[in-house]
């Protein structure tokens, strides 16, 4: 049976290399669920997946903010209407606003728990409140909530909470059968990646497609046999 | 079509500190939850009759709806034995056969729930062998009266199935003569209908102590490791 996936932050970096990757690939999944905030990046990626569409694959895009949780709400009711499912889902959407500590603004620590931590959860609880079922999550968190980096305060502390909480969703969701699979990618070229460190030439390290290899793997069905602890992906 | 009567009505003083035993949470989820997620995935159940301990009707409603359960719930209150509250769930059951299950059960699978359905006869329980000797006594003098194989005793087990005829025509003969019962399949038995057993497994035990919610949990948690 064919399949939907479901991918926030995929105008770009990881979110879009995952797409990439699922949707350039003969497989049964199928049906694409975009999700990102409105911007000329969002357009240009989905005119270019309309443009090279090799397997006759569907993709829905879909604007929103994940800081507004009414947005996130209604968003998940849409999907579940519009698609009747979500099987994969790929919770990739992130924010960084890197200060130290005296510098931090409370409302950019605030933004950052809610799109790195609250809207992972809202679309997860809402679409098991609308019936939803799904097969496997994949949380993307980062090293950054592994180790907590000088300046890095709000990121690590939203990464390290999405790492325990996709612990906790993996053993709650069992009784669905539903994987959920957690990675912390180390250095990887994203804008994200530009923001926490400027200087960084982005063309010696892991790339976003790289990532996307790995949760392609982890989706396939030799995932199962090691998805069991957040998984680190570093050069 | 099915219809599950799930017994979630009893008040385990022995386990729960202040709230009925089926609000415990094991392995952190309710234990009520996992009896209704795994009827929900076995298309032939096309009904679930739930009961509540009176005064807990929307605490149970509210567990229905945040955990989305897709096959229709029609809601009773419970009785005061287990006995009354089987006979108030029956005249709510809407298809020709009936499954009975418990919520205090909750390492039941849906696989289960489709053997027994699947069973040619349509009169069936789970049971277990006894693996350990019982005695018959008389508790006043402290005096034991006699012995009993073990060989031809059994440990009534659910899930069970009926027809639904069968289980409301057992129960008026209880009524008529008198009798409580603990369990159907013996109630059935006893009222002249031709009641058969399956081997069950001893995973599915009953939750009906501190330890056991422990021993429970833990091999939820195991499970959820082994995925």
């Amino acid at each position: 049976m064919s399949k939907s996936i479901m991918v926030t932050g995929a105008s770009k970096g990881i979110g879009l290399a995952t797409v990439r990757e699922f949707y350039r690939t003969d497989n049964d999944v199928t049906d694409f669920i975009l999700v990102a905030r409105d911007s000329e990046e969002f357009d240009v990626a989905l005119k270019e997946l309309a443009a090279n569409n090799p397997f006759g694959k569907r993709a829905t895009a879909y604007r929103v903010d994940l800081a507004d949780r009414d947005a996130v709400l209604d968003l998940s009711r849409h999907v579940m209407v519009a698609h009747g499912k979500v099987d994969i889902l790929v919770n990739n959407a992130g924010y960084t606003a890197p200060m130290a500590i005296q510098q931090i603004a409370f409302a950019d620590f605030e933004r950052t728990i809610a799109v790195n931590l609250y809207a992972p959860f809202t679309i997860v609880q809402s679409l098991l409140h609308n019936g939803n079922a799904f097969q496997l999550i994949v949380n993307i968190a980062s090293t950054a909530g592994i180790t907590g980096r000088s300046g890095w305060l709000t990121y690590s502390a939203s990464k390290a909470a999405l790492i325990s909480m996709s612990e906790v969703m993996k053993e709650e969701l069992a009784i669905y059968g539903t994987r959920v699979v957690c990675i912390s990618p180390g250095r990887c070229a994203t804008d994200l990646r530009r923001t926490l460190a400027p200087d960084e030439d982005p063309a010696t390290i892991m790339q976003p497609g790289h990532v996307a290899g790995v949760i392609a793997m982890l989706a396939s069905d030799i995932g199962r046999f090691v998805d069991s602890q957040n998984i680190v992906v570093r050069m | 079509m099915f219809s599950l009567a799930l017994l979630n009505g009893g008040v385990g003083a022995r386990v729960a500190a202040g709230r009925p035993k089926q609000f415990i949470a094991v392995n952190g989820i309710p234990i009520l939850v996992y009896s209704l997620v795994a009827a929900d995935g076995v298309e032939a159940i096309s009904q679930i009759v739930l009961n509540y301990p009176p005064g807990w009707r929307e605490d149970v409603e509210k567990i229905v709806i945040d955990y989305a359960i897709r096959t229709p719930i029609t809601f009773v209150e419970a009785g005061s034995t287990r006995h009354e509250s089987v006979g108030r769930m029956l005249p709510l059951v809407r298809n020709d056969n009936v499954v009975i299950h418990e919520s205090a059960r909750p390492l039941v699978t849906a696989a289960d729930f489709e053997r027994i359905i699947r069973h040619e006869h349509p009169d069936v329980s789970y049971m277990l062998e006894i693996p350990f000797t019982v005695a018959p006594v008389d508790p006043g003098s402290r005096k034991v009266v006699g012995s009993l194989d073990r060989g031809t005793l059994r440990n009534v087990q659910l899930p069970q199935k009926f027809r639904t005829s069968t289980l409301v025509a057992a129960h008026e003969y209880a009524a008529r003569e008198g009798v409580v019962f603990t369990e159907d399949a013996t109630l059935c038995a006893v009222a002249g209908f031709d009641v058969r057993f399956i081997d069950g497994d001893d995973r599915n035990f009953k939750v009906t102590t501190r330890v056991d919610v422990q021993l429970a949990g833990y091999l939820l948690g195991n499970e959820a490791y082994d995925e």
